[in-house]
């Protein structure tokens, strides 16, 4: 386990605590470190020790890369137990939200591959028909990451998804949940300008 | 009594079962769902995860065609539609520029004034209504239900009124009790079932299931209930797996609150659960509780 302590950098600490409080809308500063987010956290069991409070510690501090790449920013689920119990009411679900997206835009690949697929595919999925029908959705998401394997020229893992993602779509036919009609909303053409 | 009513995807799909029996109980409750036209997708948490700006234009888009229909109330089931609404429509009062923004393209203008409310706030108040008191209910006698709430219903990633408690919610309780259901007093009844990351992270996932279905069978619980769609989901389709997973050897049946008031209100199973072809297969509650159904 990780334990040491963070990096401060005070060139980055001032420039990278403002953006990551403007594009949360949480005020971090008012962290005191009660832990009581820590505690709470259903993930932070397997996380090498990074707690909530210790993921805001890392963004004060200016600890850009630790605050990018460490487990808990990858594995937060955005559940919100740490907001509800903060006493200060900062949201860290969101810090977690909004460090996955800065990652994302620094090129950083996600801990999880498919996390982004997956939520890409969602997104554009709902953009492009209005409603979500799960077998487009999925189809979107699964092609997703096989053009990602394919770039890497990674051909079991091609395989590997295909298999995979249709032992999910046959066990939930037998489970009687995958259904073949198809829905959209008619009204989707002032989706698109927005 | 008339409510505006959006189902969103899952209802129409994995969940249809859930905007059946939400139909069939409110019905007999006297509450007219009218579903609202054409609605679109809250974008759910995946729209926040990519665009901050789509996140509240897709639910904003849904709340102007229920303000539209002139409703003074819009009932959600899935609580993560529910969540994505009720946000939505604080942040489009709390900011009045975005508002304006997104109504430059709405052909239906929001004004952010309609009443939100999830399934459960509907039913605790109409379970002290004469309409329900009317209702003759069939006795469920063994059901010792664990009530299971997950995330979405009482925390929210923006500050909105909460309609119940945060750390220790009671609605499905309150519900059950007006049955004559005396439900469990659990530990996990919000615990995160890792929603989508069963998807990209199912050992994740996996891990929580299997935390709140052991604390559920250790209590003597003989089913969970839920409202959220993917809790069932989830606890359900993948139950067989983070049980063995875990060396849990109990399985339990996933109810929706509807399918309990259904059988205390005396619909056959065949009602609650009609074409085979359409709905999941709920374990047979018949076995559950004997004959007294």
């Amino acid at each position: 386990m990780d334990n040491k302590a963070f990096e401060f950098n005070p060139q980055a600490a001032d420039v990278f605590t403002r953006e990551v409080m403007a594009r949360s809308g949480q005020n971090i500063t008012a962290c005191y470190q009660c832990k009581r987010c820590a505690s709470g956290c259903p993930v932070a069991e397997d996380t090498d020790m990074v707690t909530p409070n210790r993921l805001i510690r890392m963004v004060v501090l200016g600890d850009i890369e630790n605050a990018l790449t460490n487990k808990l920013t990858w594995k937060c689920l955005f559940c919100h137990t740490c907001g509800t119990r903060c006493p200060n009411n900062i949201k860290t679900g969101r810090i977690a939200d909004t460090l996955k997206k800065i990652a994302l835009d620094a090129g950083i690949d996600p801990q999880q591959p498919e996390y982004k697929n997956f939520h890409r595919a969602f997104f554009n999925y709902s953009l492009r028909w209005g409603r979500i029908n799960e077998i487009g959705m999925m189809g979107e998401f699964q092609l997703r990451n096989m053009w990602d394997h394919l770039k890497k020229g990674n051909y079991i893992a091609v395989l590997s998804e295909i298999v995979g993602k249709s032992t999910l779509a046959w066990e939930m036919f037998k489970q009687k949940r995958l259904h073949l009609s198809f829905h959209s909303s008619k009204g989707r053409g002032n989706i698109p300008p927005l | 009594m008339d409510l505006a009513y959006y189902p969103g995807c899952s209802l129409y799909q994995s969940a249809k079962l859930y905007n059946h029996q939400t139909k069939l109980i409110f019905g007999r409750l006297g509450l007219h769902l009218k579903e609202i036209e054409d609605w679109s997708c809250c974008g759910a948490t995946s729209a926040g995860k990519i665009n901050d700006f789509m996140a509240v234009a897709l639910p904003a888009r849904n709340l102007g065609i229920a303000e539209s229909t002139g409703f003074t109330e819009l009932v959600i089931p899935c609580s993560a539609c529910y969540s994505r609404t009720i946000v939505a429509q604080k942040q489009l009062q709390d900011f009045p520029l975005l508002k304006n923004e997104i109504n430059l393209e709405l052909s239906r203008k929001v004004k952010g004034s309609i009443k939100v409310s999830s399934t459960l706030d509907v039913l605790k108040r109409a379970i002290r209504s004469s309409s329900f008191s009317a209702i003759p209910l069939q006795k469920l006698e063994g059901i010792k239900p664990a009530c299971y709430y997950g995330c979405m219903y009482t925390r929210f990633p923006y500050d909105v009124p909460v309609s119940d408690n945060v750390e220790n919610p009671r609605g499905m309780e309150t519900v059950l009790e007006a049955l004559g259901v005396a439900a469990l007093d659990w530990n996990y009844k919000t615990l995160c079932c890792g929603a989508s990351s069963v998807i990209y992270n199912p050992d994740c996932a996996f891990d929580l299931m299997a935390k709140i279905m052991r604390d559920a069978v250790s209590r003597g619980a003989n089913c969970l209930v839920v409202t959220c769609p993917m809790c069932q989901m989830n606890m359900e389709s993948q139950q067989d797996h983070f049980c063995e997973k875990h060396g849990i050897k109990e399985r339990l049946p996933v109810y929706f609150i509807t399918e309990l008031m259904g059988m205390a209100f005396g619909f056959s199973k065949k009602e609650l659960q009609p074409a085979e072809n359409l709905f999941i297969d709920g374990m047979d509650w018949t076995q559950l509780c004997g004959d007294s159904v």
